[in-house]
């Protein structure tokens, strides 16, 4: 059992079921390497909710990272519909278990489409700024072709060498415009509360769309799991898009104007009561945070 | 005697059946269609002579505000504008990134956009968006999508988002009428959008080992909707809206297996469509349903019909040299000229043809003889 498969069976069962029906080979390789994410799969940016992983670099070569087919490819500017590409150069590959892997903002011309059915590891174009990319790289994207949804690349790709784990900055119930962050609050008034945290992944990329998500978020109250936040897909439903395949949460939804996380609605009676939070990132890091709070 | 009388019988019988072929079947001689050059502006002259004498674009612009007559955009790599259809250039710029351009208005954008100024040809502002992605006008409408090529909004005549709506996959084509815009995605399916933003048509046709959509067309009734699907094997459906629901009304599959955007569109008044296939531009007949080819390279930049419909005009090819092909429908050629120019775009209205190669203008008018 190498790394990877450890890692996959820490994740939920579902993740695990997502990656074996993608019919994953450990030949897997990362885009671009090393890898040095600006965003990832959950982060934000510009108001919007990235759904791949945007890897900075502007040596080498923008590699497969499973063998597949070209399905489509388009280069940076205004298609032949007069729709413009806001992914600038692209290209869509097609995987094993009807995966499609979106390859964006390349160097324009340097698509190697000759190679039509690209081995994991060959390269398929330069790294590039095309389209609207803050950075120069490559914005990876997996797509399940079965579930019509957006799969998070973690759980296709060889695990990250990071041992740094994710931070806590802070805790806030909110109840109308009225918000409580723990800890400078010394205690709430009874009701109910909706529960965000201040989270963020450390990203040591040179650009980044602002700070990485975490991989899942659990919180418990007074010992009792009352929500998971697994970042594992993202799904269009009625033209909105919604996060996470358990639970799944409006991508509107997903964080506070303050850019916390909201994680559940709870009503909260008078006494003591505990809260805690546990992050993980992609690695297996996690980092745990508790909070006594007194209700009134 | 005999044997003579009867070769007599039999010449008086073929000269009969002749005659009486050329006064029966007699076909008369097809008129001949004649490109008559009106006018030729070079832009980068135009476009000087405007810098230098402000007065003068200042002439040109009224000018042509005061006639009324619609103007043409043009675009030709980087460099954009419009002109009257009696020669005057209104401006010629060149765009820093990206310009959506129509009849009645244009935006310049950045790469990085996250807001944008529509203005009109004449120079006057309409409106200033605030939006993160890029514009594009279709259909006397105007959108916006965003930096994931899934996020597509509506914009009202004063910029505000009229509604947003986060398509399944990325985008990979686009067409709208007034009542339709239907995008094609990578997954396979056709989006169709009221004018509200509410999803009317959500449709995979399936039947192909590889699912996308490399083209889509919207009638101009947006009562049809035509796409090429899927690679291995690559397909045309026809898609026609009943009562409420869009129902398949025709397809085949194809002998091309593109893995790019794909040419496909329907004539202006809706009675044919176009698209790219190997052998070249696959013309299908609404009325007969029946397909015609018209064999000429088929990288096709524009097809327009002239003449009530009668012409089908297509810029066609890739490269430094592009070919001007005319046809009268189905399938006379009347034109087939070479153009020698990198940049080209070309655009029909009524009897005249505009054509754009690199730094030129060029206006001809289409004369039946």
């Amino acid at each position: 059992m190498n790394a990877l498969s450890v890692r996959l069976h820490r994740r939920s069962s579902l993740s695990l079921a997502i990656v074996l029906s993608c019919g994953l080979s450990f030949a897997a390789v990362w885009p671009l390497s090393p890898p040095r994410l600006a965003a990832n799969f959950g982060s934000f940016a510009k108001g919007r909710v990235i759904v791949g992983v945007a890897l900075a670099g502007e040596e080498g070569s923008v590699r497969a990272s499973e063998d597949g087919e070209i399905a489509f490819s388009a280069e940076e500017g205004t298609l032949p519909s007069g729709l413009p590409s806001a992914l600038g150069s692209f290209v869509v590959v097609e995987q094993r278990g009807d995966i499609a892997a979106v390859y964006s903002h390349l160097v324009p011309g340097t698509l190697s489409i000759r190679e039509r059915k690209p081995k994991a590891g060959d390269a398929i174009a330069s790294p590039g700024k095309s389209g609207w990319i803050e950075g120069t790289g490559v914005v990876y994207q997996v797509f399940d072709r079965r579930a019509s949804s957006w799969v998070n690349p973690y759980l296709l790709l060889p695990p990250l060498e990071d041992d740094v784990p994710p931070v806590i900055r802070s805790m806030a119930l909110s109840r109308g415009a009225k918000s409580y962050v723990i800890g400078a609050a010394a205690s709430v008034p009874q009701g109910t509360y909706r529960l965000s945290v201040d989270i963020a992944d450390p990203s040591n990329a040179p650009w980044s769309a602002g700070a990485l998500a975490p991989y899942a978020v659990r919180l418990s109250v007074d010992g009792i799991e009352i929500s998971q936040e697994v970042f594992d897909v993202a799904k269009a439903k009625g033209g909105k898009l919604q996060l996470f395949a358990q639970n799944p949460m409006a991508a509107d939804d997903l964080r506070t104007a303050e850019g916390r996380y909201e994680l559940a609605e709870r009503l909260f009676t008078r006494g003591r009561t505990v809260i805690e939070v546990q992050v993980e990132d992609a690695s297996g890091n996690k980092r745990t945070a508790s909070w006594a709070v007194l209700v009134e | 005697m005999e044997e003579i009388g009867k070769r007599r019988v039999a010449a008086a019988l073929v000269i009969v059946v002749l005659l009486a072929y050329f006064l029966v079947c007699a076909f008369p001689l097809q008129k001949e269609f004649v490109l008559v050059p009106a006018w030729a502006k070079s832009l980068s002259v135009a476009s000087a002579a405007q810098t230098a004498n402000a007065s003068a674009r200042q002439k040109v612009v009224s000018e042509a505000k005061a006639s009324g007559e619609e103007v043409i955009p043009f675009r030709l790599g980087d460099r954009y504008g419009y002109f009257s259809p009696d020669g005057n250039i209104l401006f010629s710029a060149v765009a820093d990134y990206g310009v959506a351009l129509a009849p009645d208005a244009y935006a310049t954008y950045d790469r990085l956009s996250e807001g944008f100024t529509i203005k009109s040809p004449y120079g006057a502002e309409l409106a200033r968006v605030a939006a993160i992605g890029y514009p594009f006008f279709a259909a006397g409408r105007r959108f916006v999508i965003g930096p994931d090529q899934m996020t597509v909004s509506e914009l009202s005549e004063s910029g505000a988002v009229k509604w947003s709506y986060q398509l399944a996959s990325i985008a990979t084509a686009f067409d709208a009428s007034a009542s339709l815009a239907v995008f094609g995605l990578i997954d396979g399916t056709i989006v169709g959008l009221d004018p509200a933003g509410k999803a009317v048509l959500d449709f995979a046709p399936g039947g192909s080992r590889i699912a996308g959509v490399y083209g889509v067309a919207a009638s101009p009734d947006g009562l049809l909707v035509a796409a090429v699907t899927g690679a291995d094997k690559q397909r045309l459906v026809i898609l026609e809206k009943r009562s409420a629901a869009y129902r398949v009304a025709y397809h085949r599959y194809l002998s091309s297996d593109y893995r790019r955007p794909v040419y496909i569109a329907f004539t202006g008044d809706g009675s044919r469509l176009a698209y790219e296939s190997p052998s070249g531009i696959a013309v299908y007949d609404r009325g007969t349903k029946r397909e015609t080819i018209i064999s000429v390279p088929a990288t096709t930049r524009l097809g327009q019909t002239m003449q009530g419909g009668q012409l089908m005009v297509f810029l066609s090819g890739r490269g430094d040299t592009k070919r001007l092909v005319c046809t009268a429908l189905p399938d006379r050629r009347v034109l087939d000229v070479p153009v020698k120019a990198s940049l080209a775009f070309v655009e029909a209205r009524d009897d005249s043809l505009f054509l754009g190669a690199d730094d030129s203008l060029v206006r001809m008018d289409f004369e039946e003889r």
